[in-house]
C-alpha cells in the first residue's frame, strides 16, 4: 500500500488534530498535523503500544484489543497496529458530558 | 699488441694449456665430495632421477582443480544428504533461544475504520476508573 493510501483514510477521520504512521524498521512513513516530524511522539507512541502488544488474556494466544487509546485532558491518541505498521491520531477530546433533553 | 708484460718470447707449455679441461668434468655428489673419475652414463642417471624425484614431488604439492574428478552424486545420494541436514538444522534450530520478535502483531484489517470510531466515552472516563492525569484504554 503506498504512503498516500495509508494517509487518505486518516485525514477524513472527524476531530483529528494530526497522524503519525509508524515502521518499526523504517520509522516514521508519513505524518501531519499537530504530529507532523514529531519523532519524539512516534518513538513514545511505538514503546507503548509494543509494551501493550504482549498483553494477553489467559489461554489466548492473540493480542485482546484493536485500538489503544492514550487519554489526555484535551485531547486523545488513538493507536493500532496494521499490517506491520503502527497508526496514531491524535484526536480532540470533548470531555464535557452529554445534554439530556 | 699484446697485454701487459708480454713478451714476443715463445709462449710457454704452461701458457698454452687451456684453463678447462675438455674432458674434465667435475660432478659433485649431493654431500659435497668430489667424485673421482666422473662417470657419463651414472651422471646421467643419476640427473634423471633427480629430475624425476622433483617431478614426483611437484604432483603431489600441486592441487589441479581442472583435472579434479568430480564424483557423480545419485538422485538418491542427493535426497539422503539434503534429508540429514535438514534434520540437523532442526536440531540445531530447536536449541537455539527464540529470535526476539521484532514485528509487532497486526491487529486490524480496517486501521481507518479502528481510529475513526467513537472515543470511549466521558462517562467510561470518568465512572470506574481512577482520575489519573492520563489514562490508558484499551478497545
Amino acid at each position: 500500500m503506498t504512503t498516500a493510501a495509508l494517509t487518505a483514510g486518516l485525514e477524513r477521520i472527524p476531530d483529528q488534530l494530526g497522524y503519525l504512521v509508524i515502521s518499526s524498521e523504517d520509522g516514521v512513513l508519513a505524518s501531519a498535523g499537530e504530529l507532523e516530524n514529531d519523532e519524539h511522539t512516534a518513538g513514545v507512541m511505538m514503546q507503548m503500544v509494543r509494551t501493550a502488544s504482549r498483553f494477553r488474556l489467559s489461554g489466548s494466544p492473540d493480542v485482546p484489543f484493536k485500538r489503544l487509546s492514550v487519554i489526555l485532558d484535551d485531547f486523545v491518541y488513538t493507536v493500532t497496529v496494521s499490517g506491520h505498521k503502527v497508526f496514531v491520531v491524535k484526536r480532540q477530546h470533548n470531555q464535557q458530558e452529554p445534554v439530556n433533553v | 699488441m699484446g697485454c701487459c708484460y708480454s713478451s714476443e718470447d715463445k709462449p710457454t707449455e704452461e701458457e698454452e694449456e687451456p684453463l678447462i679441461q675438455p674432458n674434465n668434468i667435475v660432478s659433485k655428489s649431493p654431500n659435497g665430495t668430489e667424485r673421482n673419475p666422473p662417470n657419463v652414463p651414472t651422471a646421467r642417471t643419476d640427473e634423471q632421477a633427480l629430475l624425476t624425484s622433483i617431478l614426483t614431488k611437484t604432483a603431489q604439492n600441486i592441487i589441479d582443480v581442472s583435472a579434479a574428478d568430480q564424483p557423480m552424486m545419485e538422485p538418491h545420494e542427493y535426497m539422503d544428504r539434503a534429508r540429514q541436514y535438514s534434520t540437523k538444522l532442526a536440531v540445531l534450530g530447536s536449541s537455539l533461544p527464540p529470535k526476539k520478535a521484532l514485528t509487532l502483531p497486526s491487529l486490524t484489517s480496517q486501521p481507518h475504520q479502528v481510529l475513526s470510531s467513537d472515543l470511549v466515552p466521558y462517562s467510561d472516563v470518568q465512572q470506574g476508573f481512577f482520575r489519573l492525569p492520563c489514562t490508558f484504554l484499551f478497545k
